[in-house]
């Protein structure tokens, strides 16, 4: 396996395009995992267990916890999350854009493939216009109350 | 080959095991950021770069779960003891407690006050005291290699077999 | 203004029948003794009035005088507008130590009579939150009253440590 891998850096050095060994990677992942596991099975001969119930209670800084540990979120995390998704393809669709204009670069037409890149961006771009002119980027949108149907207070009675 | 080990008790023999997880665990002393007064701005200090702690492995931890050691920083007061000790019952063993500064030692400036406990060791089991007003940095970091010359001395492998139980000590109350 | 004439527009609003007293001394303010059923009213009055305008409560603290078998509420009041400053005292009675609050007017005053209720044992009406403010809530007794005796020890931690040996205490 490593001498796998080592045929493969010589390769990459030289500037050719490689594809790594999959047993490589299979078996990198092997190995990290087993060490965590060799890492805890250490721990769980080498240390106390002396579990009681006070040292089981939920930590809450010193104070004896009381109510339940779920509340209500922030409805405005929501649209956070949905413009950090949006951006977020962006980011990742993006970067192996490179890679995958390697062929166009190679025959000579940069450009184009410049231009495509950046067409990509515009639209994201537009976007990002989109939810700034809204408000949406700001905690508090808007300082003004919205504006609904008037408020019918009825007629007035005369007292008897 | 047993090793002769230096604590501050005396000398104690342990084994070469022990000597190599006591190595391991005193380097790595990780404290509870915790602190109540004038003694936990000379903590900070100590966390930072001057007097750097980290370079002994000491790192704040903000859960009392990843903590070994509980730096008693400050002056404590009856409202704020239920607190710590409710904190050092939810440290994991091993677990160390410094009292640090004349307020944690002995109620400090305070002691004739009403609200102010007259020192950690009335309600905690102390293992280090550090007197001052505040203490130096250098001067905490002294008690922290206190504490690291305890955890060196400790029959590491006796304890987490049982054979050595933690007596608590019966003077101190079990919560309060 | 002057002390005096600060307590004579304290008189005008309330009315004039009840007895002032006011002492002057050298440095400091001046104080006028109010009586405990118009402690809130004229705190309003003191506050709100255009010629003393009294926006800020400095300081409100009790005195516990067991001779007189009362406790005094004193306020310590300023002007930021004017610029000056009085301090408007009351009486409490000891056996029944109660006070109307003065929240209302200056909010500031909630940690204050929490405080006076913590240490002294003067209960406020009308206080939107009053608890003990230093000490634990199930502390005995009131440590700022003269008759006060700390207990041996609370919840099982000893409240006094013994001397060390060769030490004269």
């Amino acid at each position: 396996m490593f001498v796998f891998s080592g045929a493969a850096n010589r390769a990459l050095r030289k500037g050719k395009a490689v594809e790594i060994d999959l047993l490589t990677i299979f078996t990198f992942f092997l190995v990290s995992g087993a060490a965590l596991w060799v890492f805890l099975l250490f721990g769980r001969f080498l240390r106390p267990k002396n579990p009681t119930p006070i040292k089981q209670t939920t930590y809450e800084c010193g104070e004896k916890p009381f109510g339940p540990a779920w509340f209500n979120f922030n409805n405005r995390f929501y649209i956070i999350a949905l413009v950090f998704v949006v951006l977020d393809v962006e980011a990742v669709l993006t970067v192996p854009a490179v890679v995958v204009f390697r062929k166009l670069v190679a025959i000579g037409r940069g450009g184009l493939a410049f231009l495509e890149i950046v067409a990509f961006l515009l639209v994201f771009f537009g976007v990002l216009v989109y939810v700034w002119r809204r408000g949406d980027l700001n905690w508090v949108r808007s300082l003004e109350p919205p504006t609904c149907a008037p408020f019918d207070a009825g007629t007035k009675e005369e007292k008897p | 080959m047993t090793l002769i080990e230096r604590s501050p008790e005396g000398a104690v023999a342990i084994g070469p095991i022990d000597k190599l997880l006591n190595l391991a665990r005193k380097h790595s002393l990780w404290y509870l950021l915790f602190g109540t007064a004038c003694c936990a701005i000379e903590l900070m200090q100590t966390g930072g770069p001057r007097a750097d702690a980290d370079r002994f492995g000491m790192m704040f931890r903000s859960s009392p779960r990843q903590a070994d050691v509980l730096i008693l920083a400050g002056t404590i007061t009856y409202k704020m003891a239920s607190r710590i000790r409710l904190l050092y019952e939810q440290m994991a063993e091993p677990r160390y407690v410094i009292a640090m500064g004349s307020c944690a030692c002995t109620g400090g400036l305070f002691q004739k006050s009403y609200a102010v406990v007259n020192g950690g060791d009335l309600f905690l089991p102390v293992d280090v005291y550090i007197p001052g007003c505040p203490p130096r940095p250098e001067a905490l970091l002294e008690g922290l290699l206190v504490v690291q010359q305890k955890v060196a001395a400790e029959p590491w492998l006796k304890k987490i077999q049982g054979k050595v139980p933690a007596k608590p000590d019966p003077a101190l109350p079990r919560e309060c | 203004m002057e002390a005096s004439e600060i307590k004579k527009r304290l008189e005008e609003l309330l009315s004039s029948e009840l007895v002032w007293k006011i002492g002057e001394k050298q440095t400091g303010d001046g104080w006028v003794e109010i009586p405990l059923e118009k402690w809130t009213e004229a705190c309003r009055l003191a506050r709100d009035d255009e010629k003393l305008l009294f926006e800020f409560l400095r300081a409100l603290s009790g005195v516990d005088r067991p001779g007189e078998n009362n406790i005094e509420l004193v306020a310590h009041l300023f002007s930021y507008r004017h610029r000056h400053a009085v301090v408007l005292k009351t009486k409490v009675s000891r056996e029944n130590p109660v006070a109307a609050s003065v929240c209302s007017v200056w909010p500031a005053a909630e940690w204050y009579e929490r405080e006076i209720f913590d240490l002294l044992g003067v209960n406020f009406r009308e206080h939107p939150d009053l608890r003990r403010i230093l000490l634990p809530e199930d502390w005995p007794g009131h440590p700022l009253r003269k008759d006060y005796q700390q207990p041996a020890s609370y919840r099982g931690i000893p409240t006094s440590r013994p001397a060390p040996e060769g030490s004269a205490s």
